[in-house]
């Protein structure tokens, strides 16, 4: 595969409809992105709608991107047509150009510069490889730098591709096609129309049907959901994303379907839409959250202005019964998690025991009564927006602490609660958020606190004695050779965190009563469920 | 007149896939034990491995194991099982 600083092999291809294409007459005037791509492969068509927008940005450059499809003309004439592409797309008939830079995958990217050497080159879809390259091609022809690839759009970071066509042996070109699977597709097929017989009670048929068989709904009418969309500036075939783990296709109509039997308001849609595209989105890992059987389900935390122009409750109660806004857009993610990603209980979801957040599990964050920045400043957010974060979460655990008056005694009692979550001697495995009220926050505000100290007292003051793993067989035991010992108290303890990152403080609830609560995740990391965050609009 | 409900459901048809032929026996088969990587699946696969060579002549056994229990395996795992006659996965703890 040509590297950086190599010579770029001579690229001359003709397009399905259009010019022959040279190399040599475009490089003189400026740097060409070289991108190989297969028409049936996920991942490259995947990279495709990111080629288009770098192109848009070059403006009349645009004809610097360039295609070099693998695949026979009918296929690549499709490829076009699906995605509506507007950069030159070259066909490599014979491998030719395939075998002179020999990737070996694809889709696979070179950047070739004026001097016609290799300047970049990757395989496989990486958002942080087209942000770069887009950096370096606006950057030479005088152009201002733009985020190609947002990190929060709901397409994964990193995507391995296929096989390069030159590599592949004893390929059979004449075998059936097979329709190509898009993993981020734009649009989806409308919804069916069901007629209901007048002698069918409406809410009993939403039951039978498997739309929401463990608790009634609002029939989604055709009149409720029109209405809904005629306030969306989306059209309705848009899709959100694809609900794992059976990944149906979340469209503006679905949604707003189930949103409308959660009983949401229209208007809550600007938050819904973002739950559904974070919950979607590969970091969180819908997968394995609703096959697991732990108890995680999704919580979601609003955070910023947007909570209360919607009226969502951050105050007294907030994990209850306070508020339409905060039960039912709760409500709607889960009957989208069942009605699209298909993970019904006792079939595909087998929790345990699961908890009442299957049901809504929505929150916002009380910033009012916050003495410090809201979460979405701490997961990088400016502090005039809004964002949905999630995080799958176990129940909630309420600790009291009536008594303590210095901010070390109250952490010292939540600690107590921290060091239980997942399992007792089993260190280093989840993710924990501390939601605390408010005037448990102002109890540590006043006595010096910021957030930061706040959690990284928490995370070197969790631990397990190391007594508790006198017990050889109980869970955590085994692993105890992977664990950080610490001194907390004089004692000798497990550390239960691996990293202070791994403890989120959120400021919730009324201002009355001195309880604050600890909310246990599963499996945390790149090999389980991350904490994502999404901004708030449609 | 009837009301009319829009279908908020998954509305793609199920497709079923035929299952793979059956062996007619494990002598002289090359088999994969593969391991979602639960605590414990070794132990229970090591037993197993055991047993398929001494007591049922199984020719040869190929260990492979997922990165992460909590999400599919990925294609350079998947390719570990691609050549060998059959496949025993130990699921959970």
């Amino acid at each position: 595969m040509l590297a950086p600083g190599d010579t770029a092999a001579p690229v001359a291809l003709r397009q399905p409809e259009g010019p022959d294409w040279r190399l040599g007459d475009s490089i003189a005037s400026g740097p060409v992105l070289l991108a190989f791509l297969e028409t049936d492969c996920p991942t490259c068509r995947l990279a495709v709608p990111y080629l288009k927008r770098l192109a848009a940005a070059l403006g009349a450059d645009r004809g610097r991107v360039v295609a070099i499809s693998q695949d026979g003309e009918q296929e690549t004439t499709e490829l076009v047509g699906a995605y509506d592409v507007t950069f030159p797309v070259l066909l490599d008939e014979d491998l030719a150009a395939s075998r002179a830079y020999d990737p070996r995958s694809v889709p696979a990217l070179f950047l070739v510069d004026e001097d016609g050497r290799i300047e970049r080159s990757s395989v496989g879809f990486d958002k942080a490889e087209i942000n770069a390259v887009a950096e370096v091609m606006l950057g030479k022809l005088g152009l201002q730098p733009q985020l190609i690839a947002d990190p929060n759009d709901g397409a994964p970071e990193t995507k391995p591709g296929c096989s390069s066509r030159h590599l592949e042996h004893g390929r059979n070109a004449s075998a059936p096609a097979v329709d190509p699977i898009d993993l981020m597709p734009q649009k989806g097929p409308r919804a069916s129309r069901l007629e209901i017989p007048d002698d069918v009670d409406p809410y009993e048929y939403c039951m039978s049907a498997g739309f929401s068989p463990y608790l009634p709904v609002i029939p989604p009418t055709a009149e409720r959901v029109d209405a809904f969309l005629g306030d969306i500036p989306l059209p309705p075939d848009q899709v959100l994303g694809l609900v794992p783990p059976c990944y149906g296709q979340a469209t503006v109509e679905k949604v707003a379907a189930n949103a409308v039997m959660a009983g949401c308001k229209p208007e809550y849609m600007e938050v819904l839409f973002p739950v559904v595209r974070a919950v979607c989105d590969e970091r969180f890992n819908l997968h394995g959250v609703q096959a697991t059987t732990h108890s995680a389900t999704p919580l979601t935390i609003l955070s910023g202005s947007a909570a209360e122009r919607l009226g969502f409750a951050s105050g007294a109660g907030v994990f209850g019964n306070v508020s339409r806004a905060n039960s039912t857009v709760g409500r709607a993610l889960q009957l989208v998690m069942t009605n699209l990603g298909g993970a019904r209980p006792g079939e595909i979801d087998m929790a345990t025991l699961a908890s009442p957040g299957r049901f809504s599990y929505c929150i916002a964050e009380n910033h009012q009564e916050s003495p410090w920045a809201p979460l979405h400043v701490d997961r990088g957010y400016d502090a005039d927006e809004s964002t949905v974060t999630l995080f799958a979460a176990a129940g909630l655990t309420v600790v009291s602490e009536h008594t303590a008056r210095t901010g070390d005694g109250l952490l010292r009692t939540l600690a107590a609660t921290l060091a239980t979550v997942w399992s007792w001697r089993n260190c280093g495995r989840a993710e924990a958020i501390v939601v605390l009220c408010p005037e448990h926050a102002t109890t540590l505000a006043s006595d010096g606190f910021s957030k930061e100290r706040v959690r990284d007292f928490l995370f070197e003051n969790t631990g397990v004695p190391l007594y508790a793993y006198e017990h050889e067989g109980t869970e955590g035991t085994q692993l105890r050779d992977n664990y950080e010992e610490i001194v907390i108290d004089g004692m000798p303890h497990y550390q239960k965190f691996a990293d202070p990152s791994q403890i989120m403080i959120v400021v919730a609830g009324g201002t009355a009563g001195k309880f604050s609560g600890v909310l246990g995740g599963w499996l945390s990391g790149p090999k389980g469920s991350q904490m994502v965050s999404y901004p708030v609009r449609f | 007149m009837m009301p009319v409900f829009v279908n908020p459901l998954d509305e793609r048809a199920a497709t079923s896939r035929s299952r793979a032929p059956r062996l007619d026996g494990l002598q002289g088969k090359t088999l994969a034990l593969f391991d979602i990587s639960k605590p414990g699946g070794s132990v229970f696969l090591d037993r197993l491995e055991h047993l398929l060579v001494e007591k049922y002549g199984v020719a040869g056994v190929v260990r492979v194991m997922k990165p992460t229990y909590t999400k599919p395996a990925p294609e350079p795992v998947l390719e570990g099982l691609r050549f060998v006659d059959g496949v025993i996965e130990a699921l959970a703890d």
